[in-house]
Protein backbone atom coordinates (compact mmCIF):
# COMPACT_ATOMS: atom_id res chain seq x y z
CA UNK A 1 0.00 0.00 0.00
CA UNK A 2 1.06 3.31 -0.80
CA UNK A 3 1.89 5.55 1.97
CA UNK A 4 -1.19 7.94 1.82
CA UNK A 5 -3.31 4.86 1.70
CA UNK A 6 -1.64 4.03 5.39
CA UNK A 7 -2.61 7.36 6.42
CA UNK A 8 -6.21 6.70 5.42
CA UNK A 9 -6.26 3.78 7.70
CA UNK A 10 -4.63 5.24 10.28
CA UNK A 11 -7.26 8.46 10.02
CA UNK A 12 -9.99 5.84 9.80
CA UNK A 13 -8.82 3.92 12.81
CA UNK A 14 -8.61 7.62 14.57
CA UNK A 15 -11.79 8.02 14.27
CA UNK A 16 -13.16 4.52 15.47
CA UNK A 17 -11.27 5.17 18.63
CA UNK A 18 -12.38 8.54 18.87
CA UNK A 19 -16.02 7.41 18.40
CA UNK A 20 -15.86 5.36 21.00
CA UNK A 21 -13.22 6.85 23.81
CA UNK A 22 -14.40 5.23 27.07
CA UNK A 23 -14.13 1.72 25.74
CA UNK A 24 -10.52 2.77 24.31
CA UNK A 25 -9.68 3.90 27.40
CA UNK A 26 -10.80 0.60 28.99
CA UNK A 27 -8.84 -1.59 26.64
CA UNK A 28 -5.98 0.42 27.34
CA UNK A 29 -6.20 0.22 31.06
CA UNK A 30 -6.91 -3.69 31.22
CA UNK A 31 -4.06 -4.04 28.44
CA UNK A 32 -1.68 -2.21 30.78
CA UNK A 33 -2.85 -3.42 33.68
CA UNK A 34 -2.49 -7.20 32.66
CA UNK A 35 0.97 -6.49 31.27
CA UNK A 36 2.30 -5.04 34.67
CA UNK A 37 1.34 -8.12 36.77
CA UNK A 38 2.78 -10.33 34.31
CA UNK A 39 5.93 -8.28 34.01
CA UNK A 40 6.05 -7.78 37.83
CA UNK A 41 6.04 -11.44 38.12
CA UNK A 42 8.78 -11.86 35.52
CA UNK A 43 10.87 -9.42 37.12
CA UNK A 44 10.52 -11.10 40.67
CA UNK A 45 11.25 -14.77 39.77
CA UNK A 46 14.02 -13.30 37.74
CA UNK A 47 14.99 -12.27 41.11
CA UNK A 48 14.46 -14.67 42.98
CA UNK A 49 16.13 -17.28 40.63
CA UNK A 50 19.50 -15.15 41.11
CA UNK A 51 19.16 -14.53 44.55
CA UNK A 52 18.85 -19.23 44.78
CA UNK A 53 21.96 -19.65 42.38
CA UNK A 54 23.94 -16.98 44.55
CA UNK A 55 23.06 -18.82 47.91
CA UNK A 56 23.59 -22.43 45.80
CA UNK A 57 26.86 -21.13 44.77
CA UNK A 58 27.51 -20.51 48.22
CA UNK A 59 26.54 -23.95 49.25
CA UNK A 60 29.08 -24.87 51.43
CA UNK A 61 29.71 -26.65 54.30
CA UNK A 62 31.57 -24.79 57.12
CA UNK A 63 32.81 -26.88 59.69
CA UNK A 64 33.75 -24.97 62.63
CA UNK A 65 37.19 -25.43 64.60
CA UNK A 66 37.53 -25.22 68.52
CA UNK A 67 39.32 -21.70 69.67
CA UNK A 68 42.21 -23.56 70.77
CA UNK A 69 43.32 -25.95 67.77
CA UNK A 70 46.51 -24.87 66.53
CA UNK A 71 47.25 -23.72 62.83
CA UNK A 72 49.31 -26.76 62.13
CA UNK A 73 46.27 -29.01 62.80
CA UNK A 74 43.64 -26.68 61.00
CA UNK A 75 45.80 -27.27 58.35
CA UNK A 76 46.27 -30.96 58.54
CA UNK A 77 43.04 -31.50 58.46
CA UNK A 78 42.24 -29.58 55.33
CA UNK A 79 44.93 -31.83 53.47
CA UNK A 80 42.65 -34.69 54.49
CA UNK A 81 39.40 -33.22 53.78
CA UNK A 82 40.74 -32.55 49.74
CA UNK A 83 41.85 -36.11 49.25
CA UNK A 84 37.81 -36.62 50.01
CA UNK A 85 36.40 -38.09 46.21
CA UNK A 86 33.07 -35.97 47.47
CA UNK A 87 34.98 -32.91 47.73
CA UNK A 88 35.67 -30.06 44.66
CA UNK A 89 37.25 -27.91 46.23
CA UNK A 90 38.15 -26.99 50.12
CA UNK A 91 39.89 -23.79 52.00
CA UNK A 92 40.49 -22.54 55.09
CA UNK A 93 39.17 -19.64 56.40
CA UNK A 94 40.47 -17.58 59.12
CA UNK A 95 38.60 -15.88 61.43
CA UNK A 96 40.24 -12.65 60.54
CA UNK A 97 39.83 -13.80 56.35
CA UNK A 98 35.69 -14.04 58.21
CA UNK A 99 35.22 -10.87 59.91
CA UNK A 100 36.42 -9.24 56.71
CA UNK A 101 33.81 -10.83 54.63
CA UNK A 102 30.82 -10.06 56.51
CA UNK A 103 32.19 -6.27 56.41
CA UNK A 104 32.21 -6.70 52.62
CA UNK A 105 28.46 -8.30 52.62
CA UNK A 106 27.26 -5.19 55.46
CA UNK A 107 28.44 -3.29 52.26
CA UNK A 108 27.36 0.86 53.67
CA UNK A 109 26.08 -0.74 56.97
CA UNK A 110 29.85 -2.22 58.04
CA UNK A 111 30.01 0.15 60.86
CA UNK A 112 27.51 -2.01 63.04
CA UNK A 113 30.80 -4.52 63.30
CA UNK A 114 32.60 -1.79 64.71
CA UNK A 115 31.03 -2.25 67.98
CA UNK A 116 33.18 -5.08 68.03
CA UNK A 117 36.49 -3.09 68.66
CA UNK A 118 39.09 -4.96 68.16
CA UNK A 119 37.64 -8.63 69.22
CA UNK A 120 36.76 -10.97 66.71
CA UNK A 121 34.08 -13.69 67.90
CA UNK A 122 34.48 -15.81 64.96
CA UNK A 123 35.88 -19.07 64.57
CA UNK A 124 38.50 -20.29 61.68
CA UNK A 125 36.69 -22.55 59.38
CA UNK A 126 36.95 -24.76 56.74
CA UNK A 127 34.58 -23.86 54.27
CA UNK A 128 34.18 -27.17 51.84
CA UNK A 129 32.39 -26.72 48.24
CA UNK A 130 31.05 -30.34 47.36
CA UNK A 131 31.30 -32.30 44.06
CA UNK A 132 27.32 -33.52 44.21
CA UNK A 133 24.56 -31.54 45.99
CA UNK A 134 23.21 -34.29 47.69
CA UNK A 135 26.77 -34.86 48.99
CA UNK A 136 26.40 -32.12 51.17
CA UNK A 137 24.84 -34.12 54.30
CA UNK A 138 27.06 -37.49 53.68
CA UNK A 139 30.34 -34.48 53.85
CA UNK A 140 29.09 -32.68 56.95
CA UNK A 141 28.45 -35.54 59.02
CA UNK A 142 32.40 -36.79 57.97
CA UNK A 143 33.60 -32.95 58.70
CA UNK A 144 31.79 -33.33 62.32
CA UNK A 145 34.17 -36.38 63.16
CA UNK A 146 37.32 -34.28 62.62
CA UNK A 147 39.24 -34.01 65.68
CA UNK A 148 39.30 -30.06 66.85
CA UNK A 149 35.49 -29.72 64.42
CA UNK A 150 32.84 -28.24 66.95
CA UNK A 151 29.95 -27.78 64.87
CA UNK A 152 29.44 -27.72 60.91
CA UNK A 153 26.30 -26.13 58.92
CA UNK A 154 25.17 -26.49 55.35
CA UNK A 155 22.59 -24.11 53.46
CA UNK A 156 20.87 -26.89 51.38
CA UNK A 157 17.40 -26.29 53.57
CA UNK A 158 17.42 -22.64 52.82
CA UNK A 159 18.24 -23.39 49.05
CA UNK A 160 15.29 -25.89 48.46
CA UNK A 161 12.61 -23.73 50.30
CA UNK A 162 13.91 -21.02 47.70
CA UNK A 163 13.36 -23.09 44.47
CA UNK A 164 10.00 -23.89 46.01
CA UNK A 165 9.09 -20.24 46.28
CA UNK A 166 10.40 -19.24 42.93
CA UNK A 167 8.17 -22.25 41.29
CA UNK A 168 5.29 -21.06 43.37
CA UNK A 169 5.91 -17.28 42.19
CA UNK A 170 6.62 -18.28 38.67
CA UNK A 171 2.89 -20.58 38.59
CA UNK A 172 1.16 -17.78 40.32
CA UNK A 173 2.25 -14.82 38.39
CA UNK A 174 1.51 -16.97 35.23
CA UNK A 175 -2.00 -18.31 35.98
CA UNK A 176 -2.64 -14.56 36.81
CA UNK A 177 -0.79 -12.77 33.68
CA UNK A 178 -2.74 -15.48 31.80
CA UNK A 179 -6.07 -14.21 32.48
CA UNK A 180 -5.34 -10.76 32.67
CA UNK A 181 -4.50 -11.31 29.30
CA UNK A 182 -7.26 -12.85 28.29
CA UNK A 183 -9.02 -10.33 30.02
CA UNK A 184 -7.72 -7.62 28.14
CA UNK A 185 -8.12 -9.36 24.73
CA UNK A 186 -11.49 -10.08 25.10
CA UNK A 187 -11.74 -6.13 26.08
CA UNK A 188 -9.98 -5.33 22.96
CA UNK A 189 -11.74 -7.72 21.00
CA UNK A 190 -15.09 -6.16 21.58
CA UNK A 191 -13.77 -2.47 21.14
CA UNK A 192 -12.80 -3.88 17.26
CA UNK A 193 -16.22 -5.18 16.74
CA UNK A 194 -17.71 -2.12 17.89
CA UNK A 195 -15.53 -0.15 15.36
CA UNK A 196 -16.30 -2.80 12.77
CA UNK A 197 -20.49 -2.69 13.81
CA UNK A 198 -20.22 1.26 13.40
CA UNK A 199 -18.27 1.35 10.54
CA UNK A 200 -20.86 -1.13 8.62
CA UNK A 201 -21.89 2.02 6.01
CA UNK A 202 -17.95 2.54 5.23
CA UNK A 203 -17.16 -1.25 5.23
CA UNK A 204 -20.15 -1.86 2.34
CA UNK A 205 -19.40 1.19 0.67
CA UNK A 206 -15.28 0.85 0.22
CA UNK A 207 -16.45 -3.03 -0.80
CA UNK A 208 -18.82 -1.77 -3.49
CA UNK A 209 -16.28 0.70 -5.31
CA UNK A 210 -13.13 -1.90 -5.22
CA UNK A 211 -11.74 -1.71 -2.46
CA UNK A 212 -9.33 -4.42 -1.89
CA UNK A 213 -9.72 -6.70 1.58
CA UNK A 214 -6.78 -5.56 2.93
CA UNK A 215 -7.66 -2.23 3.12
CA UNK A 216 -10.91 -2.86 4.64
CA UNK A 217 -8.90 -4.98 7.19
CA UNK A 218 -6.16 -2.42 8.14
CA UNK A 219 -7.98 0.07 9.73
CA UNK A 220 -8.99 -2.76 12.38
CA UNK A 221 -5.96 -3.86 12.51
CA UNK A 222 -4.40 -0.61 13.22
CA UNK A 223 -6.65 -0.16 15.92
CA UNK A 224 -5.80 -3.39 17.64
CA UNK A 225 -2.12 -2.60 17.47
CA UNK A 226 -2.78 1.29 18.89
CA UNK A 227 -4.87 -0.15 21.51
CA UNK A 228 -2.42 -3.20 22.75
CA UNK A 229 0.73 -1.00 21.90
CA UNK A 230 -0.53 2.51 23.78
CA UNK A 231 -1.29 -0.08 26.46
CA UNK A 232 2.37 -1.80 26.88
CA UNK A 233 3.81 1.33 26.41
CA UNK A 234 2.22 2.23 29.58
CA UNK A 235 3.12 -1.09 31.15
CA UNK A 236 6.19 -1.50 29.98
CA UNK A 237 7.05 1.96 31.34
CA UNK A 238 5.83 1.53 34.37
CA UNK A 239 7.76 -1.59 35.10
CA UNK A 240 10.94 -0.14 34.01
CA UNK A 241 10.80 2.64 35.94
CA UNK A 242 9.51 1.17 38.74
CA UNK A 243 12.18 -1.64 38.74
CA UNK A 244 14.82 0.69 38.45
CA UNK A 245 13.61 3.28 41.11
CA UNK A 246 12.70 -0.44 43.40
CA UNK A 247 16.45 -1.71 42.59
CA UNK A 248 18.27 1.22 43.68
CA UNK A 249 16.53 1.48 47.32
CA UNK A 250 16.96 -1.65 47.47
CA UNK A 251 20.58 -1.92 46.67
CA UNK A 252 20.73 0.98 49.06
CA UNK A 253 18.92 -0.75 52.07
CA UNK A 254 19.54 -4.56 51.44
CA UNK A 255 23.05 -4.57 49.90
CA UNK A 256 23.60 -8.02 50.32
CA UNK A 257 20.68 -9.06 48.50
CA UNK A 258 22.19 -9.98 45.09
CA UNK A 259 18.96 -8.66 42.74
CA UNK A 260 19.74 -8.35 38.90
CA UNK A 261 20.69 -5.38 38.11
CA UNK A 262 17.86 -3.55 35.68
CA UNK A 263 19.97 -1.99 32.95
CA UNK A 264 19.52 -5.63 30.84
CA UNK A 265 16.64 -7.25 32.61
CA UNK A 266 14.16 -4.61 32.94
CA UNK A 267 14.76 -3.42 29.30
CA UNK A 268 14.24 -6.72 27.55
CA UNK A 269 11.17 -7.32 30.02
CA UNK A 270 9.75 -3.71 28.96
CA UNK A 271 10.70 -4.57 25.51
CA UNK A 272 8.67 -8.43 25.83
CA UNK A 273 5.75 -6.89 26.86
CA UNK A 274 5.73 -4.08 24.69
CA UNK A 275 5.84 -7.26 21.73
CA UNK A 276 2.97 -9.30 23.90
CA UNK A 277 0.61 -5.95 23.86
CA UNK A 278 0.99 -5.39 20.14
CA UNK A 279 0.40 -9.34 19.90
CA UNK A 280 -2.75 -8.68 21.59
CA UNK A 281 -3.71 -6.14 19.50
CA UNK A 282 -3.18 -8.41 16.39
CA UNK A 283 -4.95 -11.33 18.11
CA UNK A 284 -7.85 -9.50 18.70
CA UNK A 285 -8.65 -8.67 15.18
CA UNK A 286 -7.82 -11.87 13.96
CA UNK A 287 -10.53 -12.79 16.41
CA UNK A 288 -12.92 -10.20 15.37
CA UNK A 289 -11.96 -10.26 11.27
CA UNK A 290 -14.95 -13.01 10.98
CA UNK A 291 -17.62 -10.33 12.15
CA UNK A 292 -16.21 -8.05 9.31
CA UNK A 293 -16.80 -10.81 6.74
CA UNK A 294 -20.65 -10.39 7.63
CA UNK A 295 -20.98 -6.82 7.69
CA UNK B 1 -20.83 -6.12 -21.98
CA UNK B 2 -22.82 -9.07 -19.96
CA UNK B 3 -23.90 -11.73 -21.17
CA UNK B 4 -26.26 -13.98 -18.95
CA UNK B 5 -26.74 -18.06 -20.07
CA UNK B 6 -29.65 -19.67 -18.37
CA UNK B 7 -28.77 -18.50 -14.86
CA UNK B 8 -30.94 -19.27 -12.00
CA UNK B 9 -30.59 -18.38 -8.47
CA UNK B 10 -32.01 -19.88 -5.92
CA UNK B 11 -31.65 -18.73 -2.31
CA UNK B 12 -30.61 -20.83 1.18
CA UNK B 13 -34.36 -20.47 2.05
CA UNK B 14 -35.10 -22.37 -1.50
CA UNK B 15 -36.61 -19.32 -2.92
CA UNK B 16 -35.85 -18.97 -6.38
CA UNK B 17 -35.35 -15.49 -7.68
CA UNK B 18 -34.27 -15.64 -11.00
CA UNK B 19 -34.87 -18.97 -13.11
CA UNK B 20 -33.21 -19.77 -16.89
CA UNK B 21 -32.34 -16.03 -17.78
CA UNK B 22 -30.95 -15.30 -20.73
CA UNK B 23 -29.88 -11.94 -21.37
CA UNK B 24 -27.11 -10.26 -23.38
CA UNK B 25 -26.43 -5.89 -22.81
CA UNK B 26 -23.78 -4.60 -25.17
CA UNK B 27 -21.43 -2.13 -25.16
CA UNK B 28 -23.00 1.19 -24.53
CA UNK B 29 -26.33 0.30 -24.15
CA UNK B 30 -29.25 1.71 -21.80
CA UNK B 31 -31.73 -0.93 -20.29
CA UNK B 32 -34.75 -0.16 -17.81
CA UNK B 33 -35.77 -3.40 -15.76
CA UNK B 34 -39.06 -3.57 -14.76
CA UNK B 35 -41.73 -5.70 -13.07
CA UNK B 36 -43.11 -5.60 -9.93
CA UNK B 37 -41.86 -6.45 -6.34
CA UNK B 38 -40.42 -9.78 -6.37
CA UNK B 39 -39.84 -10.29 -9.76
CA UNK B 40 -36.35 -11.31 -9.79
CA UNK B 41 -34.29 -7.12 -10.44
CA UNK B 42 -32.51 -6.56 -7.67
CA UNK B 43 -31.11 -10.51 -8.01
CA UNK B 44 -30.05 -9.78 -11.41
CA UNK B 45 -28.31 -6.74 -10.36
CA UNK B 46 -26.34 -8.08 -7.28
CA UNK B 47 -25.36 -10.84 -10.00
CA UNK B 48 -23.59 -8.21 -12.39
CA UNK B 49 -21.67 -7.03 -9.39
CA UNK B 50 -20.77 -10.02 -7.63
CA UNK B 51 -22.75 -9.49 -4.65
CA UNK B 52 -24.24 -12.90 -5.25
CA UNK B 53 -23.08 -15.68 -7.21
CA UNK B 54 -25.82 -17.73 -9.50
CA UNK B 55 -26.83 -21.44 -8.36
CA UNK B 56 -26.22 -21.98 -11.89
CA UNK B 57 -25.55 -20.93 -15.28
CA UNK B 58 -23.56 -18.16 -16.55
CA UNK B 59 -22.60 -14.58 -16.04
CA UNK B 60 -20.08 -12.68 -17.79
CA UNK B 61 -19.39 -8.90 -16.90
CA UNK B 62 -17.07 -7.28 -19.30
CA UNK B 63 -15.12 -10.43 -19.58
CA UNK B 64 -15.41 -11.46 -15.77
CA UNK B 65 -16.86 -15.10 -15.12
CA UNK B 66 -18.47 -13.44 -12.18
CA UNK B 67 -19.80 -17.16 -10.88
CA UNK B 68 -15.98 -18.21 -11.15
CA UNK B 69 -14.34 -15.57 -10.00
CA UNK B 70 -11.74 -15.96 -7.42
CA UNK B 71 -12.77 -13.40 -4.05
CA UNK B 72 -9.89 -11.57 -4.17
CA UNK B 73 -10.63 -10.50 -7.95
CA UNK B 74 -13.77 -8.86 -6.95
CA UNK B 75 -12.41 -5.82 -5.97
CA UNK B 76 -11.15 -4.67 -9.55
CA UNK B 77 -14.35 -6.23 -11.29
CA UNK B 78 -16.14 -3.55 -8.93
CA UNK B 79 -14.04 -0.35 -10.24
CA UNK B 80 -15.31 -1.44 -13.44
CA UNK B 81 -19.27 -0.78 -11.81
CA UNK B 82 -20.66 1.87 -10.54
CA UNK B 83 -23.85 1.01 -8.43
CA UNK B 84 -26.36 3.49 -7.05
CA UNK B 85 -29.67 2.35 -4.50
CA UNK B 86 -32.56 3.29 -3.78
CA UNK B 87 -31.60 4.32 0.18
CA UNK B 88 -28.65 6.46 -1.54
CA UNK B 89 -26.14 5.29 1.40
CA UNK B 90 -23.62 8.11 1.60
CA UNK B 91 -21.57 8.49 4.90
CA UNK B 92 -23.68 11.03 7.13
CA UNK B 93 -20.53 12.16 9.10
CA UNK B 94 -19.02 13.81 5.79
CA UNK B 95 -19.65 15.82 3.19
CA UNK B 96 -20.19 15.83 -0.38
CA UNK B 97 -16.72 15.83 -1.82
CA UNK B 98 -15.63 13.57 1.10
CA UNK B 99 -18.45 10.84 0.10
CA UNK B 100 -17.62 11.07 -3.47
CA UNK B 101 -13.71 11.25 -2.65
CA UNK B 102 -13.93 8.26 -0.61
CA UNK B 103 -14.72 5.92 -3.39
CA UNK B 104 -11.48 6.76 -5.15
CA UNK B 105 -9.00 7.29 -1.94
CA UNK B 106 -10.01 3.50 -1.36
CA UNK B 107 -8.73 2.28 -4.38
CA UNK B 108 -5.44 4.51 -3.90
CA UNK B 109 -6.13 7.16 -6.71
CA UNK B 110 -3.62 10.34 -6.51
CA UNK B 111 -4.88 13.25 -4.65
CA UNK B 112 -4.59 15.04 -7.26
CA UNK B 113 -6.67 13.07 -9.90
CA UNK B 114 -9.21 12.89 -6.85
CA UNK B 115 -9.67 16.56 -6.49
CA UNK B 116 -9.30 16.79 -10.80
CA UNK B 117 -12.42 13.68 -10.76
CA UNK B 118 -14.44 14.86 -7.61
CA UNK B 119 -15.17 18.48 -9.54
CA UNK B 120 -15.69 17.05 -12.45
CA UNK B 121 -18.68 14.35 -11.24
CA UNK B 122 -19.89 17.27 -8.88
CA UNK B 123 -20.48 19.53 -12.31
CA UNK B 124 -21.97 16.19 -14.04
CA UNK B 125 -24.84 15.95 -11.58
CA UNK B 126 -25.29 19.70 -11.00
CA UNK B 127 -23.91 20.21 -7.43
CA UNK B 128 -20.52 22.20 -8.03
CA UNK B 129 -21.60 24.18 -5.04
CA UNK B 130 -22.82 21.94 -2.55
CA UNK B 131 -19.20 20.11 -2.57
CA UNK B 132 -19.02 21.34 1.97
CA UNK B 133 -22.54 20.17 2.59
CA UNK B 134 -23.11 16.97 4.94
CA UNK B 135 -25.76 14.60 3.26
CA UNK B 136 -28.46 15.84 6.15
CA UNK B 137 -28.43 19.39 4.39
CA UNK B 138 -29.54 17.90 1.27
CA UNK B 139 -32.73 17.15 -0.48
CA UNK B 140 -33.43 13.08 -1.23
CA UNK B 141 -33.00 13.96 -5.00
CA UNK B 142 -29.23 16.25 -4.52
CA UNK B 143 -28.55 13.25 -1.87
CA UNK B 144 -28.87 10.33 -4.83
CA UNK B 145 -27.26 12.49 -7.26
CA UNK B 146 -24.16 12.67 -4.54
CA UNK B 147 -24.60 8.77 -4.78
CA UNK B 148 -24.48 9.12 -8.56
CA UNK B 149 -21.51 11.16 -8.57
CA UNK B 150 -19.84 8.43 -6.39
CA UNK B 151 -20.88 5.69 -8.48
CA UNK B 152 -19.17 7.89 -11.55
CA UNK B 153 -16.11 9.10 -10.17
CA UNK B 154 -13.83 6.12 -10.85
CA UNK B 155 -15.29 6.02 -14.84
CA UNK B 156 -16.91 2.57 -14.90
CA UNK B 157 -17.92 0.91 -18.32
CA UNK B 158 -21.31 0.43 -16.71
CA UNK B 159 -23.67 2.10 -14.45
CA UNK B 160 -26.20 -0.37 -12.23
CA UNK B 161 -29.16 1.63 -10.74
CA UNK B 162 -31.60 -0.27 -8.14
CA UNK B 163 -34.67 1.69 -7.92
CA UNK B 164 -32.73 4.92 -7.48
CA UNK B 165 -35.58 7.18 -8.31
CA UNK B 166 -38.02 5.33 -5.30
CA UNK B 167 -37.39 8.11 -2.64
CA UNK B 168 -37.99 10.96 -4.85
CA UNK B 169 -40.64 12.64 -5.80
CA UNK B 170 -40.95 13.23 -10.02
CA UNK B 171 -39.54 16.06 -10.73
CA UNK B 172 -36.20 14.48 -8.82
CA UNK B 173 -36.81 10.80 -10.44
CA UNK B 174 -36.86 13.13 -14.12
CA UNK B 175 -33.87 14.58 -12.90
CA UNK B 176 -31.96 11.55 -12.03
CA UNK B 177 -33.03 9.50 -15.42
CA UNK B 178 -31.94 12.64 -17.51
CA UNK B 179 -28.87 12.90 -15.72
CA UNK B 180 -28.32 8.85 -16.34
CA UNK B 181 -29.30 9.73 -19.73
CA UNK B 182 -26.92 11.80 -20.09
CA UNK B 183 -24.06 9.66 -18.51
CA UNK B 184 -24.99 6.83 -21.16
CA UNK B 185 -24.48 9.06 -24.05
CA UNK B 186 -20.73 9.56 -22.93
CA UNK B 187 -20.35 6.17 -23.34
CA UNK B 188 -21.09 4.52 -20.33
CA UNK B 189 -23.69 1.56 -20.31
CA UNK B 190 -26.23 1.94 -17.99
CA UNK B 191 -29.09 -0.66 -16.15
CA UNK B 192 -32.04 0.28 -14.17
CA UNK B 193 -34.31 -0.98 -12.17
CA UNK B 194 -37.73 0.29 -11.83
CA UNK B 195 -41.13 0.05 -11.18
CA UNK B 196 -41.34 4.09 -12.28
CA UNK B 197 -43.67 3.20 -15.46
CA UNK B 198 -43.96 7.16 -16.35
CA UNK B 199 -40.11 7.69 -16.17
CA UNK B 200 -39.91 4.09 -18.63
CA UNK B 201 -42.15 5.57 -21.32
CA UNK B 202 -40.54 8.86 -21.54
CA UNK B 203 -37.11 7.75 -22.29
CA UNK B 204 -38.02 5.54 -25.11
CA UNK B 205 -35.16 2.89 -24.49
CA UNK B 206 -34.31 -0.80 -24.21
CA UNK B 207 -37.23 -2.46 -21.61
CA UNK B 208 -36.85 -6.00 -19.94
CA UNK B 209 -39.58 -6.94 -18.71
CA UNK B 210 -39.60 -9.51 -15.42
CA UNK B 211 -41.43 -11.43 -13.58
CA UNK B 212 -41.40 -14.42 -11.26
CA UNK B 213 -37.43 -14.49 -11.54
CA UNK B 214 -38.18 -14.51 -15.26
CA UNK B 215 -38.22 -12.46 -18.38
CA UNK B 216 -41.53 -12.11 -20.06
CA UNK B 217 -40.53 -8.98 -22.74
CA UNK B 218 -37.00 -7.52 -24.15
CA UNK B 219 -38.13 -5.09 -26.78
CA UNK B 220 -36.17 -1.66 -27.95
CA UNK B 221 -37.51 1.72 -27.50
CA UNK B 222 -40.48 0.12 -25.62
CA UNK B 223 -42.55 1.55 -22.82
CA UNK B 224 -43.96 -0.12 -19.85
CA UNK B 225 -47.57 -0.22 -18.81
CA UNK B 226 -48.10 -1.18 -15.27
CA UNK B 227 -51.10 -3.83 -15.25
CA UNK B 228 -54.02 -2.42 -13.42
CA UNK B 229 -54.91 -5.55 -11.43
CA UNK B 230 -51.12 -5.18 -9.68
Amino acid sequence: MRLRTWVFCLNEANQNLLRNPVLAIASVTTTAISLLVLGVFLLLTVNVNAIATSVESQVAVRAFFAKNVPQSQETAELQTVRSWSQVRTATLVTKAQALAELKKEFGDQAKVLDSLGTANPLEDSLSVAVQKPQDVKAVATRLSHLSGVVHTTYQSAVVSRLFALINDIRVVGLVIGILLLIGSLLVITNAIRLGMAARRREVAIMRLVGATESLVHWPFILEGLILGGIGAIVASGLAYWSYVAAYHSAVRSLPFLPLVSPSPVARDIALLLLVLGILLGAVGFRISVRRLARV
Amino acid sequence: MISMRRVTKEYPNSVIALQDVDLEIGKGEFVFLVGPSGAGKTTLLRLLFREEVPTSGSVIVNGHDVGRMRPRQIPFLRRQIGVVFQDFRLLPQRNVHENIAFALRVIEAHPREIKRRVAQVLELVGLSDRGHALPAQLSGGEQQRVALARAMVGRPVMLLADEPTGNLDPQNAEDMVRIMLEINRLGTTVVMATHAAHLVNRARQRVVAMEGGMIQRDELAASYHVEVNR
